[in-house]
């Protein structure tokens, strides 16, 4: 009996030590993730910035007309549609399946 | 046994002296120096930082990022601990764009801590720790970057090197716009390594709320484009574009010539940075003159088709000669505002009275600030009829003895796009947290009605024949009504305190399309050499300005609705 309680005390005091053990060496991990979460969200936000810069409508003004040769659509070039929406593409009848099925380029969607 | 026992007390006192000292040094590092010890202890265990919360972003309408915060390195010595400051200065050189010697200078100061570089570019920072060297090392902090370059920079404004919001928005809105401050105390083991602390998921400080605006990144650009191409080639001082949705006051777009970038204002002036929109006045001029009609028209003291006389170029008023531009005889009211007969106006602000005429120019804006969400607004000069001279009815009457901000006068023009209705002119759209909930939106504020959706419409309709028939018809944009008024005023010369004869103002302000406005616009040539007439520098600017906008935004012209009308 005696045995057995020392044996359980043992137990609980290697239970307590590796727990604190744990919890020590679970902070560091922690804090190993939160430096790599801060670099990485360090680099989203610099590439955020240079997104932004790259998508500057004067670079992209300077990019179509220097680089491209784009020019600004002249008048009577440019006509405004408001296009009405396109009727949505599930077959609902077995005939209609085979209509978008012909309409299919061979090996793919036809939208 | 005597002996022994003899022994045995001796144990005992031996034992019992050994516990006595082990306990005397238990009461002194226990008791009596506690404290002291307990401080050392902390020093060595914890670690208290200052937190800071990123500073909010500032976006566009469709979210376009303006201005946003990143971390970036910020190098620093400990000249106690260097062995050769003059090694380190040389290695640092190249690396951080200093001289030598500068360097040198302030790694060999008796301090602990110097900074060599603030807020530099991370790849300085990667180089540097390759690099390696004892004594030198680098935090980071978080420096603004306004990605677009000088787009919207006067709006924008610019923060200080601490971060702190210094001009435009950015000044503005300085409390919501910084993140939290907080001071946080982390453990560390017996290497100085951070171990993650209790609590820490409360500690983290909030990042400052983020800045939807009303401002259409497009649109700002062609506004900045178009008004640096007609500076340039007017080789005028300076110049501003404001476009605005009349409808609410929302403020499109605000550009101010000459830009600046606001990523290094360090070598600028304020002279560079001011949003002329709202903190220069001017005297308007010629576009004064439909604020005088819309009160004639609304006071019924005119109609379109009222005969007024010309003078045929020349009229005295209080002893001094009011001239027109050209010699007109009899012209009708409308005909008045479209050639913009400076005695023409002169006569009907005469018939309105001084008290008429100053309310409807106060109901108008003029002479108090329009409230924008903006710093450094002035009110403008507008005085009180008491303070009138003999001549101020009829100079107030074509533009002269008042000064007013771009921005109050092209929400004077939104009131009569907006039939009548004055909004309050705004930038900032909504205000969200750091996680893109929105924590407030900013509405259209309705300020006041000024003139009957009546008057409003009779006057858009002589608006639009000062382009078709007036001194606009450079501001015409092909398959748009265009509604709109120049404006040339002479600027006082501040030498002689006289009217100069070579500085003027260029400006047009108007709205298209005049039937179902999308667009009140402003533009404003200040110092144009050579013609300075405002249908000459400023009108081009308004068409092609508002050409590109309106194809932008997918405004179909007259000619295509015709055509989708008849299709149906």
């Amino acid at each position: 009996m005696k045995a057995v309680a020392v044996i359980a005390a043992l137990c609980l005091v290697f239970v307590f030590v590796w727990e604190r053990v744990d919890v020590v060496r679970l902070g560091y991990s922690i804090e190993r993730l939160k430096t790599q979460k801060t670099l990485l969200e360090r680099e989203r936000d610099q590439l955020q910035v240079k997104v932004s810069a790259l998508t500057a409508p004067e670079r992209i003004a300077k990019v179509a007309t220097d680089k491209l040769g784009l020019l600004p659509p002249q008048q009577g070039q440019l006509f405004i549609v408001h296009p009405q929406p396109d009727p949505p593409l599930v077959a609902t009848t077995p005939a209609e399946q085979l209509r978008i099925a012909r309409s299919m380029p061979i090996g793919g969607a036809s939208k | 046994m005597g002996p022994s026992r003899g022994r045995r007390y001796f144990l005992l006192l031996v034992l019992l002296a050994g516990f006595g000292v082990i306990l005397f040094r238990l009461v002194t590092l226990q008791v009596l120096q506690a404290a002291e010890l307990t401080a050392r202890a902390d020093r060595q265990h914890q670690k208290t930082v200052t937190l800071e919360g990123a500073r909010g972003a500032v976006t566009d309408r469709h979210g376009k990022v303006l201005a946003m915060n990143v971390e970036v390195p910020s190098i620093f010595g400990v000249p106690t601990s260097l062995d050769s400051p003059a090694n380190a200065a040389r290695s640092l050189s190249p690396l951080l764009h200093i001289r030598r010697e500068e360097i040198e200078k302030k790694l060999r100061q008796d301090k602990h801590f110097v900074w060599l570089a603030r807020k530099v570019e991370p790849e300085q920072g990667h180089r540097l720790e390759q690099l390696a060297i004892d004594g030198i090392g680098m935090v980071m902090e978080g420096r603004r970057f306004y990605p677009k370059g000088p787009l919207l920079s006067h709006v924008l404004g610019f923060v200080g090197m601490d971060g702190v919001g210094l001009e435009g928005l950015e000044r503005r809105y300085e409390t919501q716009l910084h993140g939290e401050k907080r001071l946080t105390i982390l453990q560390r083991d017996a290497l100085g390594r951070t171990v993650f602390p209790k609590g820490l998921r409360e500690q983290v400080p909030a990042a400052g709320q983020a800045l939807v605006l009303t401002i259409d990144e497009v649109i700002q650009y062609i506004a900045e484009k178009e008004l640096e191409e007609a500076v340039d080639h007017a080789h005028a001082k300076s110049g501003t574009i404001i476009v605005m949705e009349p409808q609410t006051g929302a403020i499109l777009a605000m550009a101010v010539s000459p830009r600046f970038d606001p990523n290094a204002v360090a070598s600028l002036t304020a002279d560079r940075w001011r949003n002329r929109a709202l903190t220069d006045t001017y005297e308007p001029g010629s576009t004064m003159k439909v604020v005088v009609a819309a009160a004639a028209l609304e006071e019924k003291v005119m109609m379109p088709g009222s005969m007024l006389f010309g003078e045929n170029g020349r009229m005295i008023v209080a002893n001094t000669t009011i001239h027109d531009h050209e010699k007109l005889g009899w012209m009708t009211f409308a005909q008045m505002i479209q050639k913009s007969s400076n005695i023409g106006a002169a006569k009907t602000g005469i018939l309105l009275g001084e008290q008429r005429l100053y309310r409807y120019l106060q109901a108008f804006g003029f002479g108090q600030r329009t409230d924008v969400d903006l710093p450094g607004e002035v009110v403008g000069l507008l005085k009180a009829p008491r303070e009138w001279g003999r001549r101020s009815l009829a100079s107030i009457s074509m533009g002269q003895e008042v000064g007013v901000t771009p921005l109050q006068m092209v929400s004077a023009v939104s009131a009569i796009a907006n039939d009548g209705v004055l909004m309050k002119p705004y930038v900032v759209s909504e205000v969200r947290d750091h996680k893109g909930q929105s924590l407030k939106d900013i509405l259209p504020h309705v300020k006041r009605r000024v003139i009957s959706p009546g008057t409003a419409r009779t006057l858009t309709t002589i608006m639009e024949g000062v382009v078709t028939n007036g001194t606009g018809l450079k501001a015409a944009i092909p398959g748009f009504r265009v509604a709109g008024k120049t404006g040339t005023a002479q600027k006082v010369d501040p030498r002689t305190g006289t009217y100069s004869s070579a500085m003027s103002i260029g400006s047009f302000a108007g709205f298209v399309p005049a039937d179902a406005p999308r667009l009140a616009m402003i533009i404003v040539i200040d110092e144009p050499l050579g013609e300075a007439w405002g249908g000459v520098v400023a009108a081009p600017v308004f068409r092609r300005v508002g050409e590109q906008v309106l194809t932008y935004l997918g405004v179909p012209r007259d000619d295509q609705v015709k055509i989708a009308m008849v299709s149906k």
